[in-house]
C-alpha cells in the first residue's frame, strides 16, 4: 500500500498509519485493534503483537491467524454441533457461538455478524434451522469478497427469500416486500429510489421461488413485461435488478457506511471520508475484504480521538471476557453462551426486524447493562459451564507475572481489557465496591475480575 | 435464611451472589423508600404495532362501496364484524375492544396520518417518534443531535423529575429503547423481562452508585449515566418482584404478559409517567387473515385484560393507553392474500378517562391519493391532546408546533 494518497483518495483521509509519537504502537493500540477487528485477545495474544508492530498484527487478523491455539478438533466439533442445529434453534446459536469462540478467523466471524445484521432474517419467519445455518455460511464464505457475490448469494438464497415473501410475488399480484428491502436496506438507500421503482422491482423479481429448499427461477409466475427503474427501460429481471443495484454509486456508500458503522466510532469519519472509501470500493469491484483491510491500516483508526468511542457490543463482550480470561479447558457451554446472546440484548438469528440491530449507544438498555453485569458474574463463579468451575484470578495474574498485590490485579485485568490501568476515580470505585477489608484472596479477585468486566471504562472498545 | 447482621457481613464485605430473590428478609423492603402512588399522578402506555396495521380490516368501513370492491378474499363478513355504527364495526377478533367501547372506555381516531406519506418502517417509525415530518438526514454515523430525541422524551423534559428516584419512562419488550422515548435529561428505562433486570452481584451496585451524577453527551459520560440509571432501575425491579402478584387472570399472550408486568410495575409505585411497549408481526405482506385476527385477539385481550387489572386494584383512572402503528396499509390487497404498506390508520386509546366511541372522519375508500387513504387527522393532533390533555405537559416544543387538539378526554 502506497504511503501517498491515491486516485480515490486525493485528500488523503484513509492514509497509513506509522507508529510514533502521536499514535504509538502501544498495549492501548493493540488491545482497540483486537475489539474492533476480532474478538478480547489474551495477554500472549497482545505482547506477541505489541512486539511484531501493526502491520504484522493486522496481517495475522485478516488472514486468519492471529489465535494462537485453536482447538485440533475445531471442525468435527463444529459438524457435530451443526448436524444437532439441524433439530433445534438453540443449537444453532451454539454452533455459531463455537465458531466466533474456538475458531481461528475472528475478523471473518466479526464480518459473518456485520452481514447477519445487515441482511437481518429472523429465524421466527423462517423456521427453519437449515435455512438459517446456510445463511450463515454465505455470510461466512462470501463475506470478504466484492459485495456482488455476497449479494447474489444471499438474494438467491432460500432464507432471505422465504423471509421477504419472495415466492409470493408473482405475476398480475406483486408483493413489495423483497423490493423495496433490497433497495432501502441492502443496497441504495432511502433517498435514492421512489416509490414508482420499489413497484416496478417486485414485477422484475417476480418468478423467484423456493423449491426442495432451494432457489427456483420459475418462468411461468415471472413478470417479463417492459418495467423503468432507476429511469432505465427494460424487460428487467432480478438478476438485471441486482446488477443495476450494485451499479448504482449509493450502493458504494451504503457499503462504506456500514463498514465504518462497524470499525470505527462515533463521531470519527466526516461524510467525506466516507464518500472517499466509497470511490475507493467503485475502484476495487466493490470488494469488501479491499475495504476492510484499507480501514484497518489507517491513521484514521489508529487516532487517539477514535478509541474508546465505539459501545462494545452484547456478543463481543460475551466471547471476548472469558477468551480474555483462557478459558479454553474446558471452553464454557456454547449452548449456555448461545442463551445469554438473548439477554444481553443481540440473539443471533433473531434480529428485532429486517433493519437489523441499531447498535451503539442502543445496546445499553437497562436489561443490556445489568446482563453484563450478571454475565460477569456467572463467568466468575462457573456457572457458564455444565460443571460449575470457579475462575482463578490469582492463578491466571501469576502466570504472566503479575499479581502480587491486589493493586496489582486490578492493574492487571484492566489492562487485559482496556488496554490502559485504571485511572484513579475507577480504581477507587473498585476499591470501594470491594470493601476496606479486601485482600488478595480468590474470592476478591472474583469479585474484582466481575466488577472490572461490568465497568462502564470496559465497555467503551 | 440470614439474621440481619450476618446478611450485613456477607453482603458488604465477603464477596458471594447475593440473588436478590424473594426470600430476602422483609426488613429489606421495608427500609426501601417507599413512595405512594401519586393520588394525581397520570400515566400514559404507549403499545406500539410494529409493521403497519392494517387499518381497514380494524375498523371496519363494511358501508363504504370501496371495501367490497378492494377486498375480495380479505373482505369481512360485515354479520360477524362487532358494530359501532351503522357503518363502521371492529373486526370480529376484537370483542373485548367492543367491551371496552361500549363500557366507555375505548375510543378510536380514525384516518391518523401526516402529510407526504412515507411507507418505509423505519422512516415513517421515526417520523411517528420524532413527531418531525421533514426528517433530516442521519449523520454518517448516527450523532446524538437534538432532532433525535422523541416527542415523549423531550415532554418529559419540561416536566419534574419523579421525586423518587425512579426513571420517567420504562420500555418493556425486546429491543432497544425507542426513539420516542430518547431525551436530553430524563431517564428512560429498558428491560424485556423484569427478573432479568436484577443485579446479582451487589458489589457492582455499591461501586457504582458511588459515582456522582453525570453530566455531557459524549460517549463516556453517556455509558456512565446509562449505568447509573440501569442499577438504580435494578434495586426498584428486584423490589417490585419481592411483592406478591395479585394481577387478575390475563389471556396467556405475549403482549399480555408484558401488560400484565407493567400493571405489576405500575401497582408497585414510583414516578414514572410513561410505559411503553410493543407488538410485532403487523406487516402482513402475505396470507394476512389469520395473522391478523391472531393479532388483533391478543391486542384486544391485552387491552381489557390490563384495563379490569388496574380497576380492580383502583387505579385505571390514572391510566390511558395509546394504539399506534407506522403506517395503515393498501385500499386494495395485494396478489398474496396481503396488503403492502399504506397511508393513514386508526389510533386507539383506551381507558376511563377517554370520550368512548369515534373520533375522527372514516377513511373514504372510494376518495383517494395514489392508491391510497387520504388521512384526515395529522397525528400530531393526537399527541398534542395526549400531552397537554392527559399528562399536562405542554406540547409545543415537544411537537416543533401548535396543533389543533381533539376532544378526546373526559376532563
Amino acid at each position: 500500500m502506497s504511503a501517498q494518497k491515491s486516485d480515490w483518495d486525493p485528500h488523503g483521509w484513509w492514509i497509513p498509519y506509522t507508529s510514533g509519537d502521536e499514535a504509538p504502537w502501544n498495549l492501548r493500540r493493540v488491545v482497540h485493534l483486537h475489539l474492533r477487528a476480532g474478538f478480547a485477545a489474551t495477554w500472549d495474544e497482545l505482547q506477541r503483537d505489541l512486539r511484531d508492530g501493526a502491520a504484522r498484527s493486522i496481517d495475522r487478523l485478516l488472514k486468519g491467524q492471529a489465535r494462537a491455539g485453536v482447538p485440533d478438533k475445531f471442525r468435527s466439533v463444529t459438524e457435530t454441533l451443526a448436524a444437532r442445529a439441524a433439530a433445534d434453534p438453540a443449537w444453532l446459536k451454539a454452533w455459531w457461538v463455537y465458531q466466533m469462540y474456538a475458531g481461528p478467523d475472528p475478523l471473518g466471524e466479526r464480518l459473518t455478524l456485520v452481514w447477519h445484521n445487515h441482511f437481518a432474517t429472523s429465524y421466527d419467519k423462517v423456521d427453519d434451522t437449515e435455512h438459517m445455518r446456510r445463511q450463515n455460511e454465505i455470510f461466512r464464505n462470501h463475506g470478504r469478497g466484492p459485495f456482488g457475490e455476497l449479494l447474489n448469494a444471499v438474494v438467491h438464497d432460500p432464507a432471505l427469500l422465504i423471509w421477504l415473501d419472495a415466492p409470493a410475488n408473482r405475476r398480475g399480484n406483486p408483493n413489495e416486500n423483497l423490493g423495496r428491502e433490497l433497495m432501502e436496506l441492502f443496497t441504495l438507500g432511502v433517498g435514492h429510489y421512489t416509490e414508482a421503482d420499489v413497484k416496478e422491482s417486485a414485477r422484475a423479481l417476480t418468478g423467484w421461488k423456493v423449491a426442495q429448499g432451494a432457489f427456483r427461477n420459475w418462468g411461468p409466475d415471472h413478470d417479463s413485461g417492459e418495467k423503468t427503474i432507476l429511469g432505465r427501460t427494460g424487460r428487467w429481471n432480478g438478476d438485471d435488478l441486482v446488477e443495476m443495484l450494485l451499479r448504482h454509486p449509493a450502493t458504494s456508500n451504503r457499503l462504506a457506511w456500514r463498514l465504518c458503522e462497524w470499525l470505527m466510532g462515533e463521531k470519527s469519519v466526516a461524510a467525506a471520508g466516507i464518500d472517499a472509501l466509497a470511490a475507493g470500493l467503485r475502484h476495487n469491484d466493490l470488494n469488501i475484504g479491499w475495504a476492510v483491510e484499507t480501514i484497518l491500516r489507517s491513521q484514521l483508526f489508529f487516532a487517539e480521538k477514535n478509541m474508546s468511542n465505539r459501545v462494545l457490543g452484547p456478543v463481543e463482550y460475551l466471547i471476548g471476557l472469558p477468551r480474555a480470561l483462557e478459558c479454553f479447558d474446558p471452553q464454557p457451554s456454547s449452548l449456555v453462551l448461545g442463551e445469554w446472546t438473548e439477554r444481553l440484548g443481540q440473539q443471533l438469528f433473531y434480529p428485532p426486524n429486517v433493519g437489523g440491530w441499531r447498535g451503539g449507544r442502543e445496546w445499553l438498555t437497562t436489561q443490556g447493562i445489568v446482563g453484563r453485569a450478571n454475565y460477569a458474574a456467572a463467568l466468575v463463579e462457573g456457572r457458564l459451564w455444565t460443571r460449575p468451575i470457579r475462575f482463578d484470578g490469582i492463578a491466571l495474574a501469576k502466570k504472566h507475572y503479575r499479581g502480587r498485590d491486589l493493586q496489582d490485579v486490578l492493574t492487571f485485568y484492566a489492562e487485559l481489557l482496556t488496554g490502559v490501568p485504571p485511572e484513579v476515580a475507577w480504581r477507587e470505585r473498585l476499591l470501594a465496591g470491594l470493601g476496606p477489608k479486601a485482600k488478595l484472596e480468590p474470592s476478591t479477585v472474583r469479585a474484582a475480575i466481575a466488577l472490572i468486566a461490568a465497568s462502564p471504562e470496559t465497555q467503551l472498545a | 435464611m440470614y439474621s440481619r447482621r450476618e446478611f450485613l457481613r456477607t453482603g458488604l464485605h465477603t464477596y458471594t451472589l447475593v440473588a436478590l430473590a424473594p426470600t430476602v428478609p422483609g426488613f429489606l423492603a421495608q427500609t426501601a423508600r417507599a413512595v405512594e402512588p401519586m393520588r394525581d399522578g397520570r400515566i400514559l402506555v404507549v403499545i406500539q404495532l410494529n409493521g403497519g396495521n392494517d387499518g381497514i380490516n380494524t375498523v371496519v368501513p363494511f358501508a363504504d362501496e370501496g371495501y367490497a370492491r378492494n377486498r375480495k378474499v380479505l373482505r369481512l363478513p360485515t354479520d360477524r364484524l362487532h358494530k359501532i355504527t351503522r357503518e363502521i364495526g371492529l373486526h370480529p377478533a376484537m370483542g373485548d375492544a367492543a367491551k371496552l367501547v361500549e363500557d366507555g372506555r375505548l375510543a378510536i381516531v380514525q384516518g391518523v396520518g401526516y402529510p407526504n406519506p412515507n411507507r418505509s418502517h423505519f422512516k415513517s417509525m421515526a417520523i411517528w417518534h420524532t413527531a418531525n415530518v421533514n426528517l433530516p438526514k442521519e449523520d454518517a454515523l448516527g450523532a446524538q443531535t437534538n432532532a433525535s430525541f422523541g416527542w415523549i422524551g423531550r415532554a418529559l423534559d419540561e416536566g419534574r423529575r419523579p421525586v423518587d428516584g425512579s426513571p420517567a419512562a420504562q420500555f418493556v419488550g425486546s429491543g432497544s429503547m425507542p426513539q420516542a422515548l430518547r431525551s436530553k435529561r430524563s431517564v428512560a428505562s429498558a428491560i424485556k423481562r423484569p427478573e432479568d433486570a436484577v443485579l446479582t452481584l451487589k458489589e457492582s451496585a455499591d461501586s457504582t452508585l458511588r459515582t456522582r451524577a453525570v453530566h455531557g453527551e459524549d460517549l463516556a459520560s453517556f455509558v456512565r449515566r446509562s449505568t447509573l440509571d440501569a442499577y438504580g432501575t435494578s434495586e426498584r425491579m428486584a423490589r417490585v418482584l419481592r411483592a406478591e402478584d395479585s394481577g387478575l387472570s390475563y389471556p396467556a399472550t405475549e403482549l399480555a404478559g408484558r401488560l400484565r408486568v407493567l400493571a405489576r410495575l405500575i401497582k408497585g409505585g414510583g414516578g414514572t409517567r410513561v410505559f411503553y411497549t410493543s407488538q410485532d408481526y403487523y406487516d402482513t405482506h402475505y396470507d394476512q387473515l389469520q395473522i391478523h385476527a391472531s393479532l388483533l385477539r391478543e391486542l384486544s385481550g391485552g387491552l381489557k385484560a390490563f384495563l379490569d387489572d388496574l380497576a380492580a386494584a383502583r387505579l385505571a383512572e390514572r391510566a390511558v393507553i395509546l394504539c399506534f402503528s407506522e403506517f395503515g396499509r393498501r385500499v386494495r390487497e395485494n396478489g398474496s392474500q396481503g396488503t403492502d404498506h399504506g397511508t393513514a390508520g386508526p389510533v386507539f386509546l383506551a381507558g376511563p378517562g377517554v370520550r368512548s366511541g369515534l373520533a375522527g372522519d372514516a377513511p373514504k375508500l372510494l376518495d383517494l391519493q395514489d392508491g391510497d387513504l387520504k388521512m384526515s387527522v395529522d397525528f400530531r393532533r393526537v399527541y398534542a391532546s395526549v400531552l397537554e390533555d392527559w399528562l399536562g405537559l405542554p406540547s409545543k416544543s415537544s411537537l416543533g408546533g401548535e396543533f389543533a387538539k381533539l376532544s378526546i378526554f373526559r376532563s
